[in-house]
């Protein structure tokens, strides 16, 4: 089983070849090239530190610990990325107040929070709270509804 | 100078600044308390909210936010053993054996008494020792500052990586990847933005801060939640502290600890990359050895030496490592690193410019640290056990408030959604990292300093006619870099050399 340390560098060797190899395709005008120091440069002594370091930590001897990927909560880590990615979308169009109300109750509730009285309590006021402190106290204008509600 | 104390005096001691020193405290006691959420996700929640404020008032705050997350940590090492930050794990060795005895209340004003003991002592220094540096700093130029930042960064994969260097470097390399995202400030080349409008600005450093910190530990949580005999263990901790009284004996015997820590605390801190974890380890680790074999033995089972010695120098290390910050603008730690770049972002450049330039900022950061101090011990002490009320909100609700004031806090600032959707893949990513024990701080110091090497790099380049050879040249500059490869490589060939000892021992001892 291939350890931590030898998944880890697999990983940062794959980046450090995929950004190497982009920072070749930087694009430099004609007289640019000519310098000792161009765009270019340290994107390219990066890459070749990065694969450098990925490889010494693949191929040194160190401790077999592999990652268990059982036992964690997978399938709820997940779901709220997911949340988080409809959140960013629905910030603008939704308001801030219901999209914002909408994500901290489909979280707990994800999490596992049944409670109506804690989802509503934990979700509303500090909404409300924070977008008054926001708009009211620090002069930070968001939007708090949707179009179709607005006056 | 006395004029600069004064002005610097003058502005800490503004009602405004007052409160600021006050409300961070407060905020970063509270944030510190919860599990995982240390000084620079505290640092990085605030910072939204202090870009109406003028830079010394911002500052103040983010100085009174750190020393109350430091504090904050120590209480939750010690009420339920679940350190904060790395900084902390020490202050648990005997606080939370001392907790499990029913002396969660002495234990907690230890915590508080060597905390500003050690914050103030250390404050005094800074007063004297910052001036000092930045007056001779104003003879560094570009090419010593680039061996700085190389310094700066081999240090911290040092002492960061948990003794494994190389993964600290991967991280430190993957952090100067990062900050080359976005438009080449020189010559105005797009590079690696794959024509996205949104990275042509580059990553900001507070989306990286929040989200492989604040974020990826509300997910780390969410992967790993707590045991039922956890979550009653933490009830039962916040329900008896016990008398927070201390007796003349017990004064007595700390007295020296703070004395020495604070010492040594302050000189790790002023290091680059060393920081007030490894100044809290190694007072523990000495005052363990100073103690005499009696004492040294109640180490680990509850010695008020060893709860007051780590924390004591993990105050008087982060009051050391504004040093750097303040001085040459170089930060020593993942926690000064954020506050550099917010200072950028208040268009203020740390250095050795500031003091001459921004006295009154210069000096009222460091007079408003002892005010902080002063602030959580008259404070924050006897609200321990209100605030420790914390560790009870279930885990339901505080995970996604978590989630959400990360991803609005970095939202208020750039009002692009995109930058919701960048926090998301960063998250993950650093969950993957994470689970793999690569360290996190190492990556965004290498952001934060990428920027600035690479100007000063390139303007070193320039004043020397497209030549390297400065690097060899210039007696300060290779000095440094030299350090630099010092730091680097005896830690990595000390285990070869130790191995080798003993073999030769071995070998010896069996011809013999």
């Amino acid at each position: 089983m291939l350890s931590k340390d030898r998944i880890g560098a697999l990983f940062m060797l794959a980046f450090s070849l995929g950004y190497g190899l982009m920072a070749t395709r930087i694009p430099l005008l004609p007289f640019q090239r000519n310098q000792a120091f161009t765009a270019q440069t340290m994107p390219e002594a990066l890459a070749i530190l990065g694969i450098a370091l990925s490889l010494a930590l693949l191929l040194k001897p160190g401790s077999a610990e592999g990652q268990e990927i059982r036992g964690f909560r997978w399938r709820e880590a997940a779901l709220i990325c997911a949340l988080m990615v409809a959140y960013g979308f629905l910030l603008r169009p939704g308001g801030f107040i219901l999209a914002t109300i909408a994500f901290l109750f489909a979280a707990m509730w994800l999490l596992g929070e049944r409670r109506w009285l804690v989802l509503i309590g934990a979700s509303v006021p500090i909404v409300i709270g924070f977008w008054a402190l926001m708009t009211q106290g620090l002069d930070v204008f968001i939007e708090p509804f949707p179009e179709f509600m607005r006056g | 100078m006395l004029d600069g104390i004064f002005a610097g005096l003058g502005t800490a001691a503004q009602p405004v600044n007052l409160m600021m020193v006050a409300v961070g405290c407060f905020v970063g006691t509270f944030i510190g308390m919860l599990p995982g959420l240390g000084p620079i996700s505290a640092i990085a929640l605030m910072i939204p909210i202090t870009y109406g404020f003028d830079p010394a008032t911002g500052l103040i705050l983010m100085a009174g936010v750190y020393y109350g997350a430091i504090f904050g940590g120590s209480t939750s090492s010690i009420l339920i053993n679940a350190p904060g930050v790395a900084g902390t794990v020490a202050t648990a060795f005997d606080g939370y054996p001392m907790a499990k005895k029913g002396m969660a209340g002495k234990a907690l004003a230890i915590a508080a008494y060597s905390s500003f003991s050690g914050g103030t002592i250390a404050a005094v220094f800074l007063l004297v020792a910052a001036p000092s540096l930045a007056t001779v700093s104003l003879a560094f130029q570009s090419t010593d500052y680039f061996a700085l930042m190389v310094l700066g960064l081999t240090a911290v994969a040092a002492f960061a990586g948990k003794g494994n260097v190389i993964k600290a470097l991967l991280m430190t390399v993957l952090g100067l990847m990062l900050s080359t995202v976005g438009t080449d400030q020189t010559q105005g080349i797009q590079r690696f933005t794959f024509g996205l409008l949104d990275l042509i600005d580059g990553i900001s450093f507070l989306l990286l801060a929040m989200a492989t910190f604040a974020l990826s530990e509300a997910l780390m949580a969410i992967l790993r939640p707590k045991s039922d005999a956890d979550r009653r263990r933490e009830m039962e901790a916040q329900k008896n502290l016990g008398s927070m009284a201390l007796s003349r004996a017990e004064v007595k015997e700390i007295a020296p600890v703070v004395g020495r820590s604070s010492v040594l605390g302050f000189l790790v801190g002023v290091l680059p990359g060393a920081g007030a974890t490894i100044a809290s380890f190694l007072a523990y680790g000495m005052e363990q050895r100073l103690a005499g074999a009696k004492k040294g033995a109640e180490f680990g089972k509850g010695s008020i030496r060893g709860l007051s010695a780590p924390e004591t120098a993990n105050n008087a290390a982060c009051s050391g490592s504004f040093v750097p910050l303040l001085t040459l603008g170089i930060p020593g730690s993942g926690t000064t690193a954020i506050m550099l770049g917010a200072l950028i972002s208040y268009g203020i450049q740390p250095g050795p410019r500031l003091f001459i330039d921004n006295p009154e900022v210069f000096w009222s950061v460091i007079i408003s640290m002892y005010i902080g101090n002063v602030i959580l011990l008259i404070m924050n002490l006897p609200l321990i056990p209100y605030i420790a009320r914390i560790l009870a909100v279930p885990s339901t609700v505080l995970i996604p408030m978590i989630i959400f004031f990360s991803l609005i806090g970095v939202y208020f600032v750039s009002f692009n959604t995109f930058d919701i959707h960048l926090m998301v893949i960063f998250a993950v990513a650093a969950v993957g990292l994470r689970l793999l024990d690569f360290p996190m701080a190492p990556m965004l110091l290498g952001f934060i300093l990428g920027g600035m090497m690479e100007e000063n790099l390139r303007r070193a380049l320039i004043i020397n006619n497209d030549s390297w050879s400065f690097l060899w040249e210039r007696p300060l500059t290779l000095s440094i870099l030299v350090i630099a490869a010092l730091v680097l490589f005896v830690p990595m060939i000390t285990p070869y050399f130790t191995r080798l000892l003993a073999k030769r021992r071995e070998a010896a001892g069996e011809g013999g």
